[in-house]
């Protein structure tokens, strides 16, 4: 690992994707950072893979630094998943010479072993033993990374204190809820105290209860074992709350990319008007001023943008309360403005 | 990253938790999972050797019973097998997903078929073993002289798992394994040797016998249950060694398509 430093006031910093932490401050006030050169965990270039007529991932690129979640938000189709199974040997990438693909600094077409020895795995489907109960199916996973015994008794009743699961220690897989399978696909991929954690849409179709729960686990992995978490979901809420660098991707591309407040802040004006019934634009656009506000939006809604809130109040001066909300903008209107799609549309 | 912590298990311990694994799923329904299969060959013993026995008094040498029992030492680890690496197999696949969960612990491809068939062999060599126990026990068959024929059980089992997992390389869908057992497994039953001995075939269908998978454990494990060790059962040995291994290989090549995507 080689480090730099800079020296530098933060206006003029290198931002790009490179993390920095700050060392000090100075007594003249000049800001220290050690930045850029922590090697990342994952590292993707030109990542392509299609299946057969289908192009499932184009010309992807992408980091990962360490003790960061990056999560990976689209649509279904988007080929998340597909993207997710080339970083652990899951699924092969087309064969093209650009192609560079690091994880730990090991390229998983040539040892996935390695990789998957300090990385956890959570995919998509549901795959437990179901006639095992919670135990069992934990203990037949020790066995895969060589825990046995009391080392392996251990480390399985932390993990189902860890993710709330003790009680249900017998219980047959089949039993279980939703939430709880989920969980114990977590702890599952946790067992091997992972350096790096993949997720592929933990909490799709669970309750904001767990889901919740589930955030606030992954926040804590992150915190306190610096653990590198690697997400994908269509949940923009999740996105924002847990990720430090939201990658959004639609039809296999990378659309855009960044931290999430300040890709909010460099992409979209503040704040929205949202029209819950498209036929009254006339009646907000009186005579076609838009008061400065930007429109956007499909068959089912329309949207003005704005900086200013008062101008969007203004907009909706003749309306019924109940026919409209202003709100802040978020990452599903950056999407819907990057792609003319709403998120959760399927494909 | 030191280079240190990218340590994995070794190769026994990735093909040899695959093979735990199921073993720990068969025995959390051992009575449903293993009475069938075990009833099996026991009712067939008892039908056929003991009803049919009566007519036919001597076959090759020995009485119809003692020469069908020997037989039948190998014919349930083909089924179990077979069984296991198709239906199993197919359904640990396509419908439980239990692979996806697999491939994302340290194992390869290579390491989750070659456990499958790992399993398939054991399972074909405790089944081997309890028709050993049940003609031992009935005084049909020596077991002094018997004792090393559930060895065959074991690569009968390889080869006929290396088998299954071909044939799920091949089917699209689950019901299709039907052929491979109504239209070859089971045929194949009558013309291995097992219920009379293939020089009895008409002699343009003989050198077809010979090709038959079944053959050359059914005639292996009755040199060794008759203590009747002939020089043709080093081909017997080649036949399935050879076999195994060309199957297996096939199976890894066509199943690495459906597993990795
Ligand atoms: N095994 C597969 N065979 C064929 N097409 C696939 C396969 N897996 C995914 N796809 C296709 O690749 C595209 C991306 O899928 P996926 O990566 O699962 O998207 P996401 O996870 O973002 O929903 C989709 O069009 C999907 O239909
Ligand atoms: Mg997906």
């Amino acid at each position: 690992m080689c480090f730099k430093l800079a020296v530098a006031c933060p206006s003029i910093l290198p931002e790009a994707n490179h993390r920095r932490e700050k060392i000090g401050v100075s007594s003249s006030g000049v800001h220290v950072y050690l930045y850029g050169m922590q090697n990342p965990v994952i590292s993707v270039e030109h990542l392509f893979k299609s299946y057969r007529k289908v192009r499932a991932v184009l010309d992807l690129n992408f980091e990962v630094f360490p003790r960061t979640c990056v999560a990976f938000l689209g649509p279904n189709g988007a080929g998340k998943t597909t993207t997710m199974k080339m970083l652990y040997g899951k699924a092969a990438p087309d064969g093209n010479p650009k192609t560079k693909i690091t994880v730990f600094g090991t390229d998983p077409r040539r040892d996935e072993l390695s990789i998957k020895a300090i990385a956890g795995v959570a995919p998509q489907e549901e795959n437990l033993d179901l006639e095992l109960n919670v135990v069992q199916n934990l203990r037949i996973f020790a066995n895969f990374y060589r825990m046995r015994g009391r080392a392996a008794t251990a480390r399985i009743e932390e993990l189902l204190r860890f993710m709330e699961l003790s009680e249900k220690r017998t219980a047959r897989v089949r039993e279980l809820s939703g939430g709880m399978k989920r969980r114990l696909i977590i702890a599952r991929a946790l067992l091997n105290r992972p350096r790096l954690l993949i997720l592929d849409e933990p909490t799709t179709g669970l309750d904001p209860q767990v889901r919740r729960l589930i955030w606030e686990k992954l926040h804590n992995l992150m915190k306190t074992e610096g653990v590198t978490i690697l997400l994908t979901t269509h949940y923009m809420e999740e996105a924002y709350q847990l990720a430090d660098n939201i990658v959004i991707m639609d039809k296999g591309r990378k659309v855009i990319e960044g931290e999430p407040r300040r890709l909010l802040s460099d992409n979209i004006e503040k704040y929205v008007l949202e029209l819950l019934d498209p036929s009254l634009q006339a009646r907000v656009e009186h005579n076609g001023n838009l008061n400065g506000c930007r429109k956007d939006g499909d068959a089912q809604r329309v949207l003005y943008y704005s900086e200013d809130l008062q101008s969007l109040e203004r907009l909706s001066a003749e309306i019924k309360q109940r026919d409209y909300i202003i709100r802040e903008s978020n990452l599903e209107d950056l999407f819907l403005q990057t792609t003319g799609r709403r998120l959760n549309e399927l494909q | 990253m030191s280079s240190s912590s990218l340590r994995y298990p070794p190769l026994w311990n990735r093909v040899g938790s695959v093979w735990y694994r199921h073993l720990r799923v068969y025995s959390q329904n051992l009575i449903s999972n293993a009475l069938p299969p075990f009833l099996e060959p026991l009712i067939f013993l008892v039908g056929i050797g003991v009803g049919l026995g009566q007519f036919i008094g001597r076959m090759d040498g020995v009485p119809y019973i003692e020469y069908l029992a020997s037989g039948l030492l190998v014919t349930t680890a083909m089924f179990t097998a077979a069984f296991e690496c198709s239906f199993g197999t197919y359904i640990r696949l396509e419908f439980d997903k239990v692979y996806d969960g697999m491939l994302a612990a340290p194992i390869t491809v290579t390491n989750l078929l070659v456990g499958e068939v790992l399993w398939a062999a054991t399972k074909g060599l405790v089944f081997s073993l309890t028709v050993l126990i049940i003609a031992s026990v009935f005084g049909i068959l020596n077991p002094a002289t018997a004792a090393l024929a559930p060895i065959v059980g074991f690569m009968t089992g390889a080869m006929f798992g290396a088998f299954g997992l071909v044939a799920t390389s091949i089917v699209n869908n689950i019901s299709q394994f039907n052929f491979l057992f109504s239209g070859f497994l089971s045929p194949m039953f009558f013309f291995s040797g097992v219920v009379f001995p293939i020089s009895r075939l008409p002699a343009v269908v003989r050198p077809l016998a010979e090709v038959l998978p079944l053959t050359h454990p059914v005639r292996l494990a009755r040199a060794i249950a008759l203590d009747r060790l002939e020089p043709i059962i080093v081909w017997d040995v080649a036949y399935m060694l050879i076999v195994t291994v060309g199957l297996t290989i096939l199976a890894i090549v066509r199943l690495r398509r459906r597993l990795v995507d």
